[in-house]
């Protein structure tokens, strides 16, 4: 608990010391600008809910990719995971604070989106069924947590990482429907939208946002739940790989 | 004669070593698996609205605004590559050699915009007909060398801002990202410039890539020659205007970096 | 009881596409408590391979080792509170953090409660000397200044065994000598230490005993005065313009191993006992040579010679 403490810590204390951690929360509300424009010249208010949540998933999706993803390999450039090793706490406990924490923040950005709906657009957001909106966005939190722990430890293993993270945003702003649902696109894609959680969780919350009743809530926040899941199992088995590699071979054995 | 022509030595091989480095992190394989992947999801992104929307006006609006916009992102990444002569420790020796800095500067980003320009025309060639749009053909092909411009117009304004923060070269992640973020919301990529209030508006012709864009769509739309020469000159007013504030500037920015010290961290 | 003891100890490396690189070969060595204990020799020796393995990093091919009684490999959680580690360099601390802030997050990682955190962050921010630049970002200390941030960070656990791997390296001579004056009291604390260096002044100044280690094995281990004397015995004489009677002269000598003309006209006179140099000094001084220098050979040299001889005498 103290390593996971310690890691929250020092991951605050990051976010201060290195300014591109601050990226996501200026981006956020300015797609929410983008957005909300888009939607009202086209004289479509009723689509404000999807102004509003996509920025979220935007920033949410960054700090994963760029913040989270990234803990374990700047260690290892730093020179500094060999004395994580060494030391008595728990390698994983401090990476996951540090990757909580970062995506716990990412809640600032539903605030910054909304406030800027409201202060330049005049938008008001109506939260229809309140229950299920923030169960969503916690199960959804866990899950961006999950997916970053994989994140990190995979970026670590593969070869590719930095092309990978550098390219990962939008095509999974597309797959993932954060902005326009999945519905609207090709046959041949939806089963690959089907296994990125980032769908599953938009749609649930624009219904969430909506008057109309939501269906099948349970299952598909489940879904949400098992995703987010399968990327943590993923990410906590790969740091294990990392572990023995850092001891057994004595290197990461990658660039 | 001669100071222009070993000022243009310099620029060549600023290109070149510019155009080293970046090939020096891409493969080809990671060049289209990675950065074409991303730059089609982004330009599909936001045609997608126009599905939504469910009008193939809005759809070509989106497709065509945010493929320009690609151009100008590779001209403000070039910023990436400048700042990072401080962090290579390269810096404090090239401000040691007689050429001037700004000059060397302009020119290794070079080959990160005409990058940006290709993807930007490629994503406009594919995804295109991917929406189901049909471009008119061969006005179509004005657009190449007006996309360019956009390129050209957002990278004199990118040399500008690589100047303002080269005493703070931690800065220059975010500076990029908020950069880019602003001008899609404010260069009438995906809404028309009309949409703004006034004083907006005014504010966006200001900026690269409006006039440009603008020009763009005329083009597009068929509209007269006289309309899109207008636009294209708006352009060409606002590059100059960025790139003469660039000269100007760059060097007095070098200089206050060179007095409090300021350049010297490799951080 | 030891307090690290190291038995028969291998570790092979196999790079990709290369031939396996045997770092250690056999290693065994005991260090009592308290005892500062040097490990000499020159680079790609085995040091860094041997303190990466009993500091629970690194795992070995063969062999087992202890430290506090703890099998390094298989009890891994009741090692690593007991050690410190101060690997140096530039790297292995948060540049953009403060000193203080570096020493803090340790602290916690070495489950420390957080009033323990501040009181012995502090103590060790005095003891070192950086309290005054305790708020400052690591980034802009100087190379000393980081290294004794390394020693503070390896004692952030009180560690009762330390291991410092060249903590001296690329220290100017001054910053070097207060930082032996550190080590120096932490010996007088009661802790063990376990130091390696190529620097032979270093491992005499500071260390009780030293082991000689070279190509992963373990040649011997010796106190620094012996360690002292068996330098001071292979010295070497390098005279220009000697006559060459007096250099016949100088061969019958008891205790020269060999006089040999070098490329450059210059002759090295070898001895390999204690007083053969006098002996020879005098000689040409006699006849008035002064373009004379004498040295101590190198570490490597010392073996070659060692190995000849067939081992040490203690």
């Amino acid at each position: 608990m103290r390593a996971f403490l310690a890691g929250a810590q020092i991951q605050l204390r990051f976010l201060r010391a290195y300014p591109d951690a601050a990226i996501p929360f200026f981006t956020a509300p300015m797609f929410s600008v983008i957005f909300q424009m888009v939607f009202r010249h086209a004289g479509r208010e009723d689509l404000t809910p999807y102004a509003a949540i996509a920025p979220v998933f935007i920033a949410l999706w960054w700090l994963a990719l760029f913040n989270s993803g990234w803990t374990i390999t700047m260690e290892r450039w730093n020179g500094t995971i060999e004395m994580l090793v060494a030391a008595p706490s728990s390698f994983a406990a401090v990476v996951f604070g540090r990757i909580t924490t970062t995506t716990l923040l990412g809640v600032v950005s539903f605030f910054e989106t909304w406030l800027v709906a409201r202060a330049i657009f005049g938008t008001k957001i109506t939260i229809y069924h309140p229950w299920a909106f923030y169960a969503t966005v916690f199960v959804t939190l866990f899950a961006m947590a999950g997916t970053a722990v994989a994140m990190a430890s995979l970026f670590v293993l593969a070869r590719n990482a930095v092309t990978f993270s550098n390219s990962a945003s939008y095509p999974f702003y597309v797959l993932g429907g954060i902005l326009v649902p999945v519905s609207f696109l090709p046959h041949w894609i939806r089963p690959v939208s089907a296994v990125v959680f980032l769908s599953w969780s938009a749609d649930l919350m624009r219904a969430a946002l909506q008057a109309a009743p939501m269906h099948e809530f349970g299952f598909r926040l489940a879904m949400v739940a098992v995703l987010g899941a399968a990327g943590l199992l993923v990410g906590l088995y790969a740091m294990r790989v990392i572990l023995t590699r850092v001891r057994g071979t004595g290197e990461l054995g990658t660039t | 004669m001669s100071a222009l022509v070993s000022n243009a030595r310099v620029s060549w091989y600023a290109i070149v070593s510019g155009a080293n480095d970046y090939w020096a992190i891409f493969t080809l394989k990671s060049w289209v698996f990675g950065w074409c992947v991303r730059m089609l999801s982004q330009v599909s992104f936001f045609a997608l609205i126009g599905k939504l929307l469910e009008s193939d006006k809005q759809t070509q609006f989106f497709l065509v605004g945010n493929a320009v916009m690609i151009a100008a992102m590779g001209a403000t990444f070039a910023m990436n590559m400048t700042t990072s002569e401080r962090g290579n420790g390269t810096l404090s020796l090239l401000l040691a050699s007689p050429s001037r800095p700004v000059l060397v500067f302009a020119s290794r980003g070079v080959y990160v915009m005409a990058d940006g320009v290709f993807s930007a025309l490629l994503g406009l060639f594919i995804l295109g007909p991917a929406f189901g749009l049909h471009f008119p053909f061969p006005r179509i092909l004005l657009v190449i060398p007006l996309t360019a411009l956009v390129g050209m117009s957002a990278y004199c304004f990118s040399t500008f801002l690589a100047g303002v923060i080269i005493r703070k070269r931690e800065v220059t992640g975010l500076l990029v990202n908020a950069t880019i973020v602003i001008l899609m919301t404010l260069c009438g990529i995906n809404v028309p410039v009309s949409f703004y209030p006034g004083w907006l508006a005014w504010i966006s012709r200001c900026l690269p890539i409006t006039n440009g864009l603008e020009a763009i769509r005329d083009v597009i739309a068929g509209a007269p020659a006289s309309t899109i020469a207008a636009h294209v000159g708006a352009e060409l007013l606002v590059m100059s205007g960025w790139l003469a504030l660039a000269l100007v500037t760059f060097g007095a920015f070098v200089r206050a970096g060179q007095r409090d010290g300021s350049l010297e961290y490799a951080a | 009881m030891p307090a690290v003891d190291v038995q028969e100890i291998r570790r092979i490396f196999t790079p990709r596409k290369r031939e396996p690189v045997v770092a250690l070969d056999g290693v065994s060595l005991a260090i009592p408590a308290g005892e500062v204990h040097g490990l000499l020799g020159p680079n790609g020796a085995g040091k860094t391979t041997l303190v990466k393995i009993l500091s629970t990093v690194l795992l070995p091919s063969g062999g087992r080792a202890f430290v506090g009684g703890h099998d390094v490999v298989t009890e891994t959680e009741a090692v690593r509170p007991l050690i410190g580690i101060v690997f140096g360099g530039e790297r292995g601390l948060y540049t953009r953090l403060s000193a203080r802030q570096n020493l803090e997050y340790w602290g916690a990682l070495y489950r420390l409660s957080g009033a323990q955190i501040k009181q012995r962050s502090a103590e060790l921010l005095e003891r070192v000397g950086l309290t005054e630049r305790a708020d400052q970002r690591v980034e802009e200390f100087s190379r000393g200044m980081k290294q004794r941030l390394h020693l503070a960070r390896g004692l952030m656990g009180d560690a009762r065994v330390l291991f410092l791997d060249e903590p001296t390296t690329g220290m100017d001579p001054l910053a070097a000598r207060e930082f032996r004056a550190l080590i120096n009291q932490l010996k007088g604390e009661g802790r063990t230490i376990l130091l390696t260096t190529h620097d032979m002044v270093e491992a005499e100044t500071v260390c009780d005993r030293v082991t000689l280690i070279d190509r992963g094995r373990i040649l011997a281990t010796e106190t620094p005065r012996s360690l002292g004397s068996l330098i001071s015995r292979f010295q070497r004489i390098d005279v220009e313009d000697a006559p060459r009677e007096v250099l016949e002269a100088i061969r019958a000598i008891d205790g020269v191993s060999s006089v040999t003309t070098l490329e450059d006209g210059t002759v090295r006179i070898e001895v390999h006992e204690e007083g053969a140099t006098t002996l020879v000094l005098k000689e040409l001084v006699d006849v008035g040579v002064t373009a004379v220098k004498t040295s101590l050979p190198s570490l490597e040299e010392v073996y070659v010679q060692v190995i000849g001889d067939r081992g040490l005498t203690v």
